[in-house]
């Protein structure tokens, strides 16, 4: 054996020995220090968590008391600075999107809100804060889809109320944007809910009269003025209603309930004014004497003419068929016809004359606009008895 | 008596260390022997030690840097201007007196240090350092210096993996691979992605992929992040936005950021080359204010308007990334974090570079997609997108770890569909960076520091020779291990080569030559076959795409290796001679 070899021999006994001996021993005092360290670092990270956690709660209530003051400027570093220590805490981020939207910075709020969304899409405050930020920035459809997630999100608390008013905010978007169907459609669930509150009642009623639903309007307005029968605005919606529906008499007692309850509201005035006309203008209403009758369509022929004479309406196209006269050739063929005596002679006469009357109305109200006083009470008799 | 210490009696007794030495290999079970004795499974369980205590390391380390900022700079989301102002400065000085004094170490980033350690010191590396890094970073960083975390966690992560080596007194090749151990577990806890971590090692650190590196490199980094996780939680740095490409066109919108972050690297690096040199020539005695006046100008920037650049600054990243700035102002502050990281670093404030990269990338990327937006409404990408994007950009063009950048963005972002703006941006701003600025950061800063580190990037571009450079036809006849003596004798004929590749059957190469055949020849084997003449022990061969350095194993053994087709081993290229290749790799060192 050479002197080299007893060298390697030497040297890997050595190694040998101190693997066997050390190593061991070695990695028992790793994995002992392991543990140690892992007690150690747990002790001082508790330590750092709830010194974090006070600091972050601290600049938090700050913020909440300068939200609540409508500081938004100082909210907003407030809950920025609460959220440096607790970067996660859902109410932080929240209240410092509402402090963003107050200041107005709705993108950064936009984001934050977006960030909670993906947390909690369940949310009613974070769904109900985007669909304002969506609507504010005209992406309706977006503001839709939140409004409709905060309509049946978790609420924290009054979560009925809050519904609520989510779809309130909801229908106002939709009518906003000319959205009627879908306005109606998310009224009459949010009627068939409401309690017996008259405010609540007249402002949903307000909303189907605004969406045009005039029926469920005038049952909502019924609704409201079941405890307050002198409402002056819910006897007004109600007319206005009433009126909408061609009901002239039932509009004619809300509206004069109303003027007595309230005789500053000349458009309810001015309802009723067209109301009592369609009413004493109508010559087809029951019961009324044949003079009467002849008389109400010698005044409609002649506000005809008078119409006639004020708008004036386009000349008949080549193209039309050369039976059909203009309304002014048919009225002026009719004139010499439509007195008292031509009336009583031929009563078909009235009703030849009241067609024309209705077509000069409706034909002048296309071409000048929607008429007032005696006009648009003929306008509106002709649309009660259209198909008749 | 347990074998172990019948085998020490033994050599107590004698002092023949042979002896025992084959004493235990022949009593001891051969399992245990080879169990004890494998120092590859012992690398592996330390490497999770190693992840372990660098996890712990960096979780107390980031405590530190946490506690420093809230007492140096207040708990506020804004900061008074005398803090402003104060804490970095006075932190600089107590920080240049510590280092000069106490830990001088502790300069730099720390990644240098730990591929200095893997290079020149074995794997050592003082636990020293590792206090000082601590300490110093923690105040750099907590204080407002333009710095980062993450590549003191990578020195802190290797300090004590070598501190661990040295304690388990591995052998001296595994000493080497353990600092890079460290660093990936540090980096890995660090940035909360092990991926990217252990890909940075690889790439910048080590430069090679090999099984057992790789797997004690991943399971340590796996480690820390476990052990991180455990403590701070698994959220990301910043929060993600969403990250889309609807349409292909929109690519070229992410290649000019791309272009833009290139610039931006090489200006970044190249302010790092021009005034750190002059800061390191200045008279001994303003080390103790460098640090201090490069505190001073950073509350200088921050109270003027832009406290954003004050330390890693990764709350006023994830604020980019959901458009919480104007792109004006992301512009200015990219600008103005280049000359505070600047200024920081040059200072030899102890510090990473890492986080200002990422922020300076993340505001770069952010305005340039605000810019575009301007531009081109109809272009979709947001903000975060373009910043997350950037964030890669920077990383491929001034860290220049291509790779690392775009594993990074993908395991930060978690999000797969930004890949391709990611590749594109990525590998225009590296090579405008490579293109303009031909020295990588690293290795720009170890030359300057008078150390001749390997350049992963220059020996990823290296060229080298390879066997098909030094392949030679071959001259003579080739001959068949199925033909006779006399027939190979009578191809010999009027032919002068001296040696003769045989192709033996059914596969496999020898050779013989013109003397061997005529001795033959001459004790009456004519009619014999060749194959079954011819020695067992057959001629080694290569293939053209082999690196040439493979064929020198063989050259001065073999006169002549066949250089075969991988497709068909009988199928003969040329051949190789070692005259041929050291003549190749003279006239390459010529050039």
């Amino acid at each position: 054996m050479d002197a080299q070899e007893a060298e390697m021999a030497s040297q890997a006994y050595a190694r040998y020995r101190f693997y066997l001996r050390q190593r061991p021993i070695m990695m028992a005092v790793f994995s002992v220090l392991a543990v140690l360290l892992f007690l150690g670092v747990t002790v001082l990270s508790r330590a750092h968590q709830a010194q974090r956690q006070a600091i972050a709660e601290r600049w938090f209530n700050r913020g909440i008391a300068d939200l609540n003051a409508k500081h938004f400027d100082a909210a907003a570093i407030d809950f920025r600075a609460a959220l440096l220590y607790s970067p996660d805490e859902y109410s932080y981020q929240l209240n410092l999107a509402e402090a963003l939207i107050g200041k107005g910075h709705t993108g950064q709020a936009f984001a934050y809100l977006t960030n909670l969304w993906d947390r909690e899409p369940e949310n009613g405050i974070v769904n109900l804060e985007l669909a304002r930020i969506a609507a504010q920035r005209g992406e309706t459809d977006n503001a839709i889809r939140y409004y409709h997630n905060a309509v049946y999100a978790v609420w924290p608390s009054n979560q009925e109320g809050m519904r609520r008013n989510a779809r309130l905010e909801l229908i106002e978007l939709l009518l906003r944007n000319h959205l009627k169907a879908q306005a109606q459609s998310e009224l009459i669930p949010l009627a068939e809910n409401a309690g017996p509150d008259p405010v609540q009642q007249e402002r949903i009623a307000d909303l189907f009269l605004r969406a045009e639903d005039y029926e469920h309007a005038l049952g909502a307005y019924n609704a409201a003025l079941k405890s307050d029968r002198h409402h002056a605005a819910a006897l007004a919606g109600a007319g206005y209603a009433a009126f909408e529906l061609g009901r002239y008499q039932l509009a004619q007692h809300y509206l004069q309930s109303a003027i007595s309850a309230n005789p500053n509201d000349p458009e309810s005035a001015e309802r009723l004014r067209t109301a009592q006309l369609v009413l004493h203008l109508d010559p087809f209403r029951r019961q009324i004497p044949a003079a009467e009758r002849n008389r109400i369509v010698m005044e409609a022929f002649a506000a005809a003419g008078q119409r006639l004479r004020s708008c004036a309406l386009p000349t008949v196209k080549a193209s039309a068929p050369a039976s059909v006269p203009s309304p002014g050739d048919e009225w002026a063929r009719l004139k010499p016809q439509i007195t008292e005596a031509g009336l009583r002679r031929n009563p078909d006469l009235a009703d030849t004359a009241m067609d024309l009357v209705f077509r000069i109305e409706r034909e002048t109200s296309t071409v000048c606009g929607t008429p007032t006083g005696t006009d648009l009470a003929l306008l509106l008799i002709s649309r009660i008895h259209e198909g008749s | 008596m347990e074998p172990q210490s019948k085998a020490e009696d033994m050599l107590a007794e004698n002092g023949n260390a042979h002896s025992a030495s084959a004493w235990i290999q022949e009593h001891l079970p051969r399992g245990v022997w080879r169990s004890v004795f494998r120092e590859d499974r012992l690398f592996l369980i330390l490497s999770v030690f190693i992840g372990v205590f660098s996890g712990l390391a960096v979780v107390c380390f980031r405590f530190a840097i946490d506690w420093s900022r809230l007492y140096l700079l207040g708990t506020g989301a804004v900061l008074t201007p005398v803090r402003m102002l104060l804490a970095p400065t006075l932190a600089g000085l107590v920080i240049a007196v510590l280092v000069i004094h106490f830990f001088p170490t502790a300069r730099g980033s720390g990644v240098n240090q730990t591929k200095a350690a893997l290079y020149i010191f074995n794997g050592n590396i003082p636990i020293r350092t590792a206090i000082g890094k601590f300490i110093t970073s923690a105040l750099a960083i907590g204080s407002g210096h333009s710095l980062g975390p993450e590549d003191p966690s990578l020195q802190i992560g290797a300090c004590i993996a070598s501190a661990v080596g040295r304690k388990l007194r591995l052998q001296r090749d595994r000493m080497r691979l353990i600092a890079p151990v460290g660093a990936a577990a540090g980096l890995a806890a660090a940035f909360n992605a092990p991926i990217s971590a252990v890909l940075f090692v690889i790439e910048e650190v080590i430069g090679r992929w090999t099984a057992g590196i790789l797997g004690s490199v991943v399971l340590s980094a796996v480690s820390s992040v476990v052990v991180m996780r455990w403590f701070l939680g698994s959220e990301s740095l910043f929060r993600i936005p969403a990250v889309e490409l609807k349409r292909p066109t929109e690519l070229i919108a992410y290649a000019a950021l791309g272009v833009v972050g290139g610039l931006a690297s090489v200006v970044f690096a190249s302010g790092i080359a021009w005034l750190r040199p002059v800061c390191k020539a200045l008279p001994r005695w303003s080390q103790y204010f460098q640090p201090a006046a490069a505190g001073l100008l950073i509350g200088v920037i921050a109270v003027l308007g832009a406290p954003q650049v004050m330390g890693a600054g990764y709350e006023y990243i994830d604020q980019a990334m959901h458009g919480q700035f104007t792109w004006q102002f992301l512009a200015i502050l990219a600008g103005l974090k280049i000359v505070a990281t600047l200024l920081s670093f040059v200072s030899g404030t102890p510090g990473g570079m890492f986080a200002p990269t990422l922020f300076i990338g993340a505001m770069l990327g952010a305005a340039v997609g605000g810019a575009e937006h301007v531009l081109f409404p109809h272009l979709t990408g947001s903000p975060g997108t373009y910043a997350l994007v950037g964030m890669g950009v920077l990383f491929a063009g001034f860290l220049r770890a291509p790779m690392t950048s775009v594993f990074m963005v993908l395991e930060v972002s978690g999000n797969y569909s930004i890949i391709v703006p990611v590749i594109l941006a990525n590998t225009v701003a590296y090579l405008i960076s490579r293109g303009l600025q031909p020295t990588a950061i690293f290795d720009l800063l170890t030359r300057q520091d008078g150390l001749e580190l390997p350049s992963m990037e220059e020996q990823r571009e290296e060229d080298i020779l390879r066997v098909e450079d030094a392949m030679q036809p071959v001259e003579g006849p080739v001959l068949d291990a199925e033909k006779t003596l006399d027939q190979a004798m009578q191809a010999l004929d009027h032919l002068e080569c001296e040696h003769l590749l045989v192709r033996m059957t059914p596969s496999g190469w020898a050779s013989i030559t013109r003397q061997q055949l005529l001795k033959m020849a001459s004790e009456g084997k004519g009619a014999t076959s060749l194959g079954s003449l011819l020695p067992i022990l057959q001629v080694p061969f290569l293939h053209p795409d082999h690196p040439l350095e493979t064929a020198l194993r063989y050259v001065d053994r073999w006169p002549l290796v066949p250089v075969v087709s991988r497709a068909d081993f009988r199928q003969l290229e040329g051949v190789v001679t070692q005259r041929h290749v050291l003549e190749r790799y003279r006239e390459f060192g010529e050039g």
